[in-house]
């Protein structure tokens, strides 16, 4: 499967309490991205303004319940709508996160961290297979937030990644808020990780703001991306270059223009770091 | 442990009354002594109820104010033990709350029930495919033969309820910020719909979902009409419900 990097620019999350000002005043943004469960209903609000939304700019489809991790099979139901939305909104990109959230037909609705071994590894790697078969194009998976670890694990994130990407050719959705997350919750060196996954396997990075519980940080998607995590982007774009970015804000929503600004500071940052080796050239 | 271990394990730490012993989670996750492993998979159980109480807050609004966040929380946790969410939309982890509720009545209030039953209707028919209402002229010109032969076509984005108790007045005094009336007494019926993206519901005659009902079911207009036939003029009755179906946008067009 190729993998895709997509000159797409800087976006956003697509969210309910935007969708108006969104199609009223048409913001500032190359590409917005979609939660999947959101829009897999046939009729409502959501889907027709998605629908708008796309005529406009890119959509990326960004998944939190494949459960690509779960040992439970994948239900047909999900695959199908799934499919039928792809065929519908025609994405630029498809992605969903290295997780699991089923057990026994049961969703638990949370990004769950599976154990890095290489059971796990054979497991999700047939199964990224499978969905990318079923819907004809490559899947990108996301490296969650975490707060436990297993006992088990052989191999790090990265490496377990890393591996996942070069055996089942998904792409990897590189979430720079969550190596920070993850990084201070098990102490490991986030550039280490950065140094770890494949630079052609990237096809964006996700930004966001977390919150500090005093003995560790939780993923909360309800500040703005933090400064340890705009050093860490820095740092990013230029171990992998040009890369999109989506900011991602979904609790205690601002207005969109708040947003937006974050996209653009991106943005504004990426101009700065590709830019710096040619300065230093001419100067 | 096989990743199916791994995962049951998880399962039950998040979902179980019962409190997994430290013993055995340590035996599977990695701690540290800032944070053990039992705390950090408590971290990820308080999510698993915060998750899912929250999405059944979005989906039964009027309840939630009827009963006070805290009961609620405490029927949501009950009830979450009983429906666990089998959906890949957390937006549907309250189908089962309607029955739920009837089964386990408020003795107070056991028209809750109903009350969930219309707030999950409202949510249903927001996300019903969309289908385009035909105009009031898509009857006129139909001879006897043709009101014999000829069904309606009605929308998927309306549903009526029959219900035991009246839900619709409850839920009016609750979303005016009005203190509620007693139960009012059944059978009684709603019609709820989607007009463009706004849900309404309105309160029916018996006769009206009747007919409503079998129109959903293929009866021809002739046998629709016919449910109309208690009251004093059924002719003009029926000529009335027609006209307001049309004009709501709830006949989206006709079987032959």
């Amino acid at each position: 499967m190729t993998s895709t990097r997509l000159d797409l620019g800087h976006g956003i999350g697509l969210r309910t309490t935007h969708f108006a000002q969104f199609l009223a005043e048409r913001p500032p943004v190359d590409w917005v991205e979609a939660v999947t469960e959101n829009f897999m209903a046939p009729g409502g609000r959501p889907i027709a303004v998605l629908e708008k939304v796309r005529a406009e700019v890119p959509v990326v489809l960004h998944g939190v319940s494949l459960a690509i991790g779960s040992v439970d099979p994948i239900p047909e139901r999900y695959l199908a709508a799934l499919a039928e939305l792809v065929k519908r909104v025609e994405p630029a990109l498809v992605s969903d996160h290295l997780c699991w959230g089923t057990h026994r037909g049961q969703y638990l609705h949370d990004l769950l961290p599976l154990p890095y071994t290489e059971e796990s590894l054979a497991h999700v790697a047939s199964r990224v297979g499978q969905v990318q078969e079923r819907l004809g194009r490559q899947l990108l998976l996301e490296n969650p937030s975490a707060y436990v670890a297993f006992k088990d694990s052989t191999l790090t994130e990265w490496e377990f990644l890393a591996e996942l990407s070069r055996r089942s050719g998904c792409g990897i959705l590189l979430d720079v808020n969550n190596v920070y997350v993850s990084a201070r919750n098990f102490g490991f060196d986030p550039l280490e990780y950065l140094r770890g996954i494949p630079a052609d396997r990237v096809g964006y990075f996700h930004l966001a703001g977390h919150s500090d519980r005093g003995t560790y940080l939780f993923d909360s998607h309800d500040h703005a991306v933090p400064a340890p995590v705009w050093a860490l982007y820095r740092e990013a774009l230029r171990r992998f270059g040009r890369v999109p970015s989506l900011v991602e804000w979904d609790d205690a929503i601002p207005p969109l223009e708040e947003v937006v600004a974050e996209s653009r500071r991106a943005a504004a940052i990426e101009a700065e770091e590709l830019a710096a080796p040619l300065r230093r050239l001419a100067s | 442990m096989t990743l199916a271990e791994t995962q049951a394990l998880f399962h039950e730490a998040l979902t179980s009354t019962d409190q997994v012993k430290a013993e055995r989670l340590e035996a599977c996750f990695a701690g540290t002594p800032e944070l053990p492993a039992a705390a950090r998979v408590a971290i990820y159980a308080d999510m698993y109820r915060y998750r899912l109480i929250d999405a059944l807050r979005v989906s039964f609004p009027e309840l939630v104010r009827y009963l006070g966040d805290e009961t609620f929380a405490a029927l949501a946790e009950d009830y979450l033990a009983r429906h666990p969410s089998e959906h890949h939309d957390v937006g549907q982890v309250g189908r089962h709350l309607p029955v739920f509720l009837r089964e386990h009545p408020d003795p107070e209030r056991p028209d809750l029930a109903e009350l969930a039953e219309l707030e999950w209707a409202r949510q249903e028919v927001f996300f019903a495919p969309p289908a385009e209402p035909v105009g009031p002229e898509a009857l006129a010109g139909l001879d006897a033969d043709g009101f014999s032969r000829t069904g309606l076509q009605l929308s998927p984005a309306l549903t009526v309820l029959v219900q035991a108790q009246a839900a619709a007045p409850l839920w009016r005094r609750l979303e005016d910020g009005e203190p509620p009336d007693p139960p009012a007494p059944g059978p009684a019926a709603v019609a709820v719909w989607r007009s463009g993206f706004e849900v309404f519901h309105t309160s029916l005659p018996l006769d009206e979902a009747t007919a409503l009902a079998g129109a959903r079911a293929g009866d021809s207009l002739a046998a629709i009409c016919a449910a109309f036939g208690e009251r004093d003029e059924p002719a003009s009755a029926a000529h009335r419900a027609l006209s307001g179906w049309l004009a709501e946008g709830w006949v989206v067009g006709l079987r032959r």
